[in-house]
């Protein structure tokens, strides 16, 4: 079977098989930080496995923004950019849909919040090329600061009358049918631009060999810019779509949106840093959040065990290197 | 301005500045290697909460500290060990770290203390000094020997050129003798240790808990901070007062406009982004840092 495959079918199946590497050791890292704190780890392994995908409308409607923070993650690493900053994109992306919700109705919303995003993602990509700022820096740094500005003005404006904590609801909801036709066609539009476009060509050569980006027309400060205001679209998308399909509104804890941005990291990484594998990979990470609040109804025990595993799944996908010598010690 | 509000903010900025200068350092260490360990953020977390269940299981502050700093060494020697022997992207391993450590550290809570938010109150004190009626901890005044101590070892001794080989030429540091790898797992690991004396201190004196995600970017500051140096642990402690003034500063409005309470928050890391964004000048980072040694 390896045999015929070849060389290039190896080749192609293997960032699959490090992906599935990655989610053995998150499950041993689960198995044993669960153990040592005292909860059952089979038990709780197995409903964080698998409950999530008791309910495949929930879990698909929990996957797409998600996939569009993937899709934001990657578009910038692509081109050798950390876009840590999917978190307040999405912060900001979230508390435009709700206000423009408040203005006018569907679509419009959905429609201007990539820019509030954009805006957010244009600004790191500002600070790197001019003023020489790290992006992850400025990434953390911007996540902090729209955490609370947001906060501040969902408590000052867009408060709900009755449930004060809680911003307004915007005026309707995306089914996850809705939702899936939108992730399934800004997958596609991603791929288009990575692969089709001298665009797409740009940040996969800066991404490859950024010395090799001066002689092919384009310059870095270009593409950084590009790229990281096209991340921060996505991630303002990431955060509206939360809102549309998930939560209905935004509270001034954000707990709404809160991690999103991280976890698309992990979707990126496992779906190998690839548009075509962020759908597939949310899925998977969605099921593990599901099944991560599963866990506290049933067991009692916190959900952030869901955290470890796709921490430790991360762990693992940054070393590939480890699993190409382990099997070379195995198949000798 | 008032004398009272100037005294105050200018002596607990001593108090504040401790756990971003005691990780700066560990991180300018550690980058000189060829390192880069953006899981700090992580280490303070972890070792923060190692501090704490310390602290209330026996009451010892030396205990407490040991176990934090032992806590941040661990780590700091697993990231080192991933990145030299698996040849690991270290910004993706030291965001896992902190995935990692936010989420273990909250599952610990509820095991350990049953608790959603945040530990017991602590009950252990560092030693401090008292000054115009105002604490200023040993340890903040230690912080700033160790900085002074790292910046005299990294320049001066032989072991500190040895180091800056490491993540300047690997290559030529490897033809003077030295071991690249194990030189990079010890600044790792050294760089941990420091990370988790902050988290100590973190949440010993200036929580008084163990809180849900207790490092709250200080991580990313003291990153920050590194930069901001030029990798130059003398610089840092200026860079480490500017940023613990910030965050006396955001304490001080939060105390004192309650409305703006949330804006006020906002005041550490947008004063951080400022302070990065606008000084004037552009230190060069170690050449080898982040890339693997390989040897043929």
């Amino acid at each position: 079977m390896m045999l015929a495959m070849g060389e290039s079918g190896l080749r192609k199946v293997y960032p699959v098989l490090e992906s599935l590497a990655a989610l053995i050791a998150g499950i041993i890292g689960g198995f044993i930080v669960s153990a040592v704190l005292g909860y059952d780890p089979f038990a709780s392994i197995s409903l964080i496995l698998l409950s999530g995908f008791g309910n495949i409308e929930y879990l698909l409607s929990i996957s797409v923004p998600l996939t569009l923070s993937a899709l934001a993650f990657i578009v910038p690493l692509r081109a050798g950019l950390f876009n840590i900053g999917v978190e307040g994109q999405a912060y900001v992306g979230a508390l435009a849909a709700v206000y423009v919700s408040s203005l006018t109705g569907f679509p419009l919303p959905i429609i201007l919040a990539p820019l509030a995003g954009a805006l957010i993602g244009f600004l790191i990509g500002v600070l790197r090329v001019y003023r020489g700022v790290n992006e992850v820096v400025s990434s953390i740094m911007l996540n902090w600061t729209l955490f609370y500005t947001v906060s501040f003005t969902i408590s000052r404006y867009l408060r709900d009358p009755v449930i004060v904590h809680q911003s307004v609801r915007v005026d309707r909801m995306l089914s996850a049918l809705e939702a899936l036709l939108i992730a399934l066609a800004i997958t596609i539009a991603v791929h288009t631009i990575l692969y089709r476009t001298t665009l797409g060509y740009y940040i996969r050569v800066m991404g490859s060999s950024p010395e090799a980006l001066k002689y092919s027309g384009s310059s870095e400060s270009r593409v950084t810019l590009t790229a990281m205001s096209l991340g921060g679209v996505l991630g303002g998308l990431a955060g509206a779509l939360q809102v549309y399909t998930v939560s209905g509104f935004i509270d001034v804890t954000m707990s709404a949106v809160f991690g999103i941005g991280f976890m698309g990291i992990a979707a990126g990484l496992i779906g190998r840093a690839t548009a075509v594998g962020a759908l597939p990979a949310s899925i998977l990470i969605s099921a593990l959040i599901i099944g991560g609040h599963k866990l506290e109804l049933v067991l009692g025990a916190p959900p952030e065990l869901a955290d470890v595993m796709i921490g430790v799944m991360m762990l693992a996908l940054s070393a590939p290197y480890a699993l190409r010598l382990l099997s070379s010690k195995v198949l000798g | 301005m008032e004398l009272s509000f100037s005294i105050f903010i200018a002596i607990s900025s001593l108090t504040f500045m401790t756990p971003i200068l005691l990780a700066s350092v560990g991180e300018i260490i550690t980058e000189k290697s060829g390192v880069v360990n953006i899981g700090i953020e992580g280490i303070l977390i972890a070792s923060a909460l190692a501090a704490a269940l310390t602290a209330i299981v026996t009451g010892s502050l030396t205990l407490s500290l040991a176990t934090a700093v032992l806590t941040g060494a661990l780590i700091g020697f697993t990231h080192g060990a991933i990145a030299v022997y698996f040849r690991s992207d270290q910004i993706i391993a030291g965001l896992a770290v902190n995935i990692i450590a936010y989420g273990a550290t909250v599952v610990s809570l509820a095991s350990i203390w049953g608790a959603h938010g945040a530990s017991p109150r602590l009950e252990v004190y560092t030693p401090a000094l008292n000054v115009l009626g105002y604490k200023v901890p040993f340890i903040s005044l230690a912080s700033i020997l160790i900085a002074l101590i790292a910046w005299y070892a990294l320049k001066k001794l032989r072991v500190g050129l040895a180091l800056r080989a490491c993540g300047e030429d690997p290559r030529a540091a490897e033809a003077l003798g030295v071991n690249v790898n194990m030189a990079r797992i010890l600044a790792t690991t050294i760089g941990g240790a420091l990370a988790g004396l902050a988290g100590a201190f973190l949440a010993i004196e200036i929580v008084g808990q163990f809180t849900r995600g207790i490092a709250a970017g200080r991580g990313f500051i003291a990153l920050a901070n590194v930069a901001f140096s030029g990798w130059n642990p003398l610089l840092a402690i200026v860079g480490a007062y500017a940023f613990g003034f910030l965050e006396a500063l955001s304490v001080y409005v939060q105390q004192h406009a309650l409305e703006y309470a949330y804006i006020a928050k906002t005041i550490p890391y947008l004063g951080t982004l400022a302070i990065v964004a606008l000084a004037g000048w552009k230190a060069r980072m170690p050449r080898s840092l982040a890339k693997p040694y390989i040897k043929e």
